[in-house]
């Protein structure tokens, strides 16, 4: 019955009393309501830039993995990028696109000189140190991100997936203000007392679209290593995550595999967990309610896999990554407490600094 | 329709710079589909995306695979073997083997930061034997023999193999890892055991890990590892190498096996 009367409203149309707004024919509504949704969407990209505490914790991260990366292999690159890896002909025929791509090159052209892949090896290992410390961040990070990769991809037999995860993620972070917090170049124009954010809507929507470019790839990375997992025997019985612990090469603590995977169970809900926190990572971090559990579930998968296997960098960009989940509220209130206790340890006496000086933590 | 659009959401942009936002999200858009698809098995909807413009778009810039660890994880270590035939004050003698990579991850057991280099040896394994389990009888019989004698051993080895019936990417392939892993072996020889090499031998296996339901027996029989085993061949240097950098590396790793 009341299916009837709803048809005859919308039907008639023009038919409401004064209280009700005026009823607009279906096709109208829809336009309506799709151009609404279109100017919430353009005000989300223009109004102001999104997650910049989150972003600059994504810099600081992402910036000490590819420091850490540089540092742990600075005694091997010879051996594994220079003149005494000529014998995995690579130099001579690359096996990555990138050795022969303008710019990206470089490294290839001075690898067989060893004072001079030093050299650059040094400069790269600088500007990486730069980028975490947010330090003129539009030059610095291009040339981050162009020396790193022209480096890592010399030497494509020993290279995996986190290298590529590296690269997409600092190439999209270039796109975002991701200096405009916690870095060198914040504190250059707070002194210039330079405005940060509002009216400047080409910047923001970049920033914004980049950054949701990033969360894409997150999901991306979690979502497909899930499925992927499901096809597999090992993950369906869930003594998937014993086989590589007992390898030498995912296994670098033996006696550490031995122990955690002794338990039957353990190794069940290690396997199992892994797929159900990549499928569902989306879901959890995007729900207010979830997200700190998911933070959680995903912070101990990368922690225990960067230590247990030994791939401790790749790791930590992955949590670096994750950082942009986190409330720019959450990061404020954490450096808040944390100014706080620095304050109290120096001066137990002073006043203890209250949450109205967080607009100060720039 | 004008009374029904807030002019605040949009921040008050005029059409041309409304226009460019637009352009901005849709090229999103166009990003997460082609990420999206990328990513995932490849399917008939890659059909939808127009020639090889998927591919173009992604590398090799946003390259990337996510069946990392799947369908199955890694479940075997791989061994690069590594012997050489000396001649030391007249008198002709083999080497035992040495496993170089081992030596190599003994950088990376016990490290909570392993170099890369703790692989280089393992990752040349594990190619030479892919490219090897691809090759047909007639060509593994070739690369199974000897080739060591003369300037001209290689050209031999070459013409034997032109003869062999067996797929020629296949053999290509072979054929790079091959001249790779002697190169290798040739490094690591001289390395270890000096100038007195005349010629080296290398061989590869993988071996499986002990089966999760026997991981806990008091004595568990891990399975016998299956090897790759070519025949002796000449030297190879190639142009460029350091002997000298590749020596004092790899005889600088915990696991000390080099003599000289």
């Amino acid at each position: 019955m009341s299916n009837l009367r709803t048809v005859t409203h919308s039907g008639a149309g023009e038919t409401c009393d004064g209280k009700r707004e005026p009823r607009l024919p279906v096709l109208v509504r829809i336009k309506v309501e799709l151009l609404k949704r279109l100017e919430d969407g353009t005000g989300w990209l223009v109004s102001r830039p999104r997650s910049l505490y989150g972003l600059a914790v994504t810099r600081i991260l992402l910036g000490i993995a590819g420091l850490g990366l540089l540092l742990t292999n600075f005694n091997a690159r010879h051996y594994l990028f220079g003149a005494a890896a000529a014998w995995n002909g690579q130099n001579a025929d690359p096996a990555s696109a990138f050795p022969r791509i303008w710019l990206f090159s470089i490294f290839r052209a001075v690898a067989d000189i060893p004072a001079m892949l030093t050299f650059l090896y040094v400069v790269a290992a600088v500007a990486a140190v730069l980028f975490t410390l947010g330090w003129r961040t539009h030059v610095v990070g291009p040339a981050h991100l162009v020396l790193w990769v022209s480096l890592i991809e010399l030497n494509d037999a020993v290279s995996d997936q986190g290298d590529n995860a590296y690269r997409i993620f600092v190439l999209l972070i270039l796109f975002t203000r991701c200096s405009e917090k916690w870095s060198f170049d914040a504190v250059r124009s707070r002194k210039r007392g330079d405005e940060t954010s509002g009216g400047r809507w080409f910047t923001n929507t970049v920033h914004n679209i980049a950054l949701a470019a990033m969360v894409f790839q997150v999901f991306a990375i979690y979502v497909a290593g899930g499925f992927y997992k499901l096809g597999g025997e090992s993950w369906q019985h869930g003594y998937a995550a014993y086989l590589p612990l007992q390898t030498a090469q995912f296994g670098t603590w033996p006696e550490l595999s031995e122990l955690v995977t002794a338990w039957g169970p353990a190794v069940v809900i290690a396997s199992w967990g892994s797929i159900v926190i990549q499928v569902f990572f989306p879901f959890l971090v995007l729900q207010r309610s979830t997200r700190r559990l998911g933070m959680l579930a995903v912070l101990a998968f990368h922690g225990s896999i960067g230590v247990l296997m030994g791939i401790p960098w790749f790791s930590l960009a992955m949590i670096a990554v994750d950082a942009i989940f986190v409330r720019d509220r959450t990061y404020r209130s954490i450096a808040v407490r944390m100014r706080d206790a620095m304050t109290r340890r120096k001066t137990p006496r002073a006043p203890v600094l209250t949450r109205s000086t967080t607009k100060e933590l720039v | 329709m004008n009374d029904v659009q807030p002019q605040r959401r949009s921040g008050g942009l005029t059409g041309t710079k409304r226009f460019v936002v637009v352009i901005m999200a849709l090229f999103l858009g166009w990003h997460v589909f082609a990420t999206a698809l990328w990513v995932a098995p490849s399917s008939a909807l890659r059909e939808v995306v127009p020639g090889d413009a998927l591919r173009g778009y992604m590398m090799p810039m946003f390259g990337q695979s996510w069946s990392v660890f799947a369908p199955e994880p890694i479940s075997a270590d791989y061994y690069f073997d590594v012997r050489a035939s000396m001649t030391v004050g007249g008198q002709e003698s083999v080497t035992e083997w040495v496993r170089a990579s081992d030596v190599e991850l003994s950088r990376a057991t016990h490290h909570l930061f392993p170099p890369r280099s703790a692989m280089s040896a393992l990752a040349q394994a594990l190619e030479t034997r892919n490219a090897w389990l691809k090759l047909s009888r007639e060509q593994k019989a070739v690369f199974e023999a000897n080739y060591y004698e003369g300037d001209d051993w290689s050209a031999r080895m070459d013409r034997a193999l032109d003869e062999a019936p067996g797929q020629e990417t296949a053999l290509t392939r072979y054929k790079e890892e091959d001249r790779a892993s002697t190169a290798y072996a040739t490094q690591v020889a001289l390395a270890v055991w000096g100038d007195g090499v005349q010629r080296v031998q290398y061989r590869v296996a993988r071996h499986p890990v002990v089966t999760f339901e026997e991981r806990n027996d008091v004595a568990p029989e891990r399975p016998a590892p299956s090897f790759v085993n070519p025949g002796w061949r000449g030297l190879v240097v190639e142009p460029g190498q350091s002997q000298e950098l590749f020596g004092s590396y790899f005889c600088a790793a915990p696991a000390q096996v080099c003599e000289v």
